[in-house]
């Protein structure tokens, strides 16, 4: 009873074998009992034997047609125009490629050159605000100061150097008050140092040597406030 | 690294990437017989199965990166996008479709038999060779695709539901349609009775 069961089981109607037991042979997905079913039907069913004679037959044709057409490839004018296309794209690449290279190259040398001329820049200012204060720290020094004074007389012109302004130390001891002129009023004053011949003394209220009035001397003068010179100091000789 | 290695589809396609035109050009010839292939016999025009290769190569040279090596071979991959450009294809048809395909200097459809053995026998064999051939162009589509992976191409189910995006089961149905329907054809054309009632 069972063994007829397991028969029944395993046999199959037409309408299954036209849907799987056509290409049972190469059909991986079907089981080997399925196939054997089909084998079977076929042996037993001539309509379905009919119908896998045809099959094949269509498989037989369908090959024909495959073989013939089995060594065609594509012209090679597809291989030219696609070698073509190959080049102009990856020309056009490398050509924009370089050109974002040489646009960073550019970015990064102006960058540069900006760097280098800003530290130059900070060097120069810096150079000059040491030589400043340097020259300050000379003029808190009068011995020096004079000397260098004396220096300058030597080299420098009497018209280029009469509006000079130097600012000199803030010692007012060794200044010598102008007549008229009280200390208070000296006392937001400003030290202006300018070349004068001796002889313009005279119009400061100082007394001049005549043989020696036109001798061009550096002078420290206190100006006031109201722009008048309040006291003098004369370098050491 | 091994030549193996360096020959590798994707490796190749690497190099492509960067432009190297011999690795290009090795990815093409590894491949384009097969896609032509494809295309000739799922449009039946030789004219159109070039524009499908052409295409299909442009589209890897464009855009390398859209190949996922990680997600299949690139001989899949390329079956795709060919698959693709088919379908494309065979949408901007007209209904009728000329099925005698003509070379540029106008001679035959570009087929070359390998057995001549006699005229008549080449001339016999060359006639159902056409026959079978405008068969298949006529069947459906997704028929002919079936018929064409299955068959011509000679995947197995699994390959060519992979490659047609559906399950087997979807394949075996239309491979059985559409073999049953050219098999009917096939039968009309040579005046021989139905001997099977397959092309229901």
């Amino acid at each position: 009873m069972k063994d007829f069961f397991m028969q029944r089981k395993q046999e199959m109607k037409c309408e299954e074998f036209e849907a799987i037991g056509l290409d049972a042979g190469r059909d991986s997905s079907l089981s080997e009992a399925e196939r054997t079913a089909a084998r079977e039907h076929a042996a037993t069913c001539s309509h379905c034997a009919a119908l896998q004679d045809s099959w094949d037959a269509a498989g037989v044709e369908l090959r024909a047609f495959a073989e013939d057409t089995a060594m065609a490839q594509a012209p090679a004018r597809v291989e030219m125009r696609l070698r073509q296309e190959f080049r102009t794209r990856h020309v056009s690449m490398k050509v924009r490629r370089t050109a974002v290279i040489a646009g960073w190259a550019l970015a990064t040398a102006a960058v540069l050159v900006g760097a280098v001329s800003w530290v130059n820049w900070r060097g120069i200012n810096s150079g000059a605000a040491a030589k400043q204060s340097k020259t300050s720290q000379v003029g808190a020094n009068p011995a020096a100061n004079n000397a260098d004074v004396a220096n300058n007389n030597a080299a420098a012109q009497p018209d280029s150097a009469e509006s000079e302004t130097l600012l000199a130390d803030n010692e007012l001891s060794d200044f010598t008050l102008l007549p008229g002129s009280s200390p208070a009023d000296t006392l937001d004053a400003a030290i202006l140092r300018v070349r004068m011949q001796r002889s313009s003394l005279g119009a400061l209220g100082l007394p001049v040597n005549e043989e020696r009035a036109s001798e061009w001397i550096q002078v420290d003068l206190l100006v006031g406030n109201d722009g008048l010179p309040q006291a003098v100091r004369l370098p050491q000789e | 690294m091994r030549i193996a290695e360096l020959e590798r589809d994707d490796v190749l396609l690497r190099r492509a990437a960067k432009g190297d035109e011999e690795a290009f050009l090795l990815i093409y010839r590894r491949h384009q017989a097969a896609m032509y292939r494809f295309a000739l016999r799922m449009t039946g025009n030789t004219w159109a199965a070039e524009e499908i290769v052409q295409d299909v190569f442009m589209t890897l040279m464009r855009d390398p990166k859209k190949y996922d090596p990680s997600r299949g071979a690139l001989g899949a991959f390329l079956y795709g996008v060919a698959r693709n450009r088919v379908m494309k294809h065979l949408e901007r048809l007209p209904r009728e479709v000329a099925l005698e395909e003509k070379n540029e200097d106008g001679t035959g459809s570009g087929v070359v038999l390998q057995d001549a053995s006699t005229p008549a026998s080449w001339l016999e064999k060359r006639e159902r060779v056409r026959q079978v051939r405008d068969a298949v162009q006529e069947l459906p589509v997704e028929f002919r695709e079936a018929v064409v992976l299955c068959e011509l191409e000679e995947l197995s189910y699994e390959e060519a539901a992979q490659m047609a995006g559906c399950p087997i089961g979807t394949i075996r149905s239309r491979l059985h349609r559409g073999k049953a329907l050219l098999m009917a054809k096939l039968e009309m054309l040579r005046g021989v009775p139905r001997r099977a009632s397959a092309a229901r």
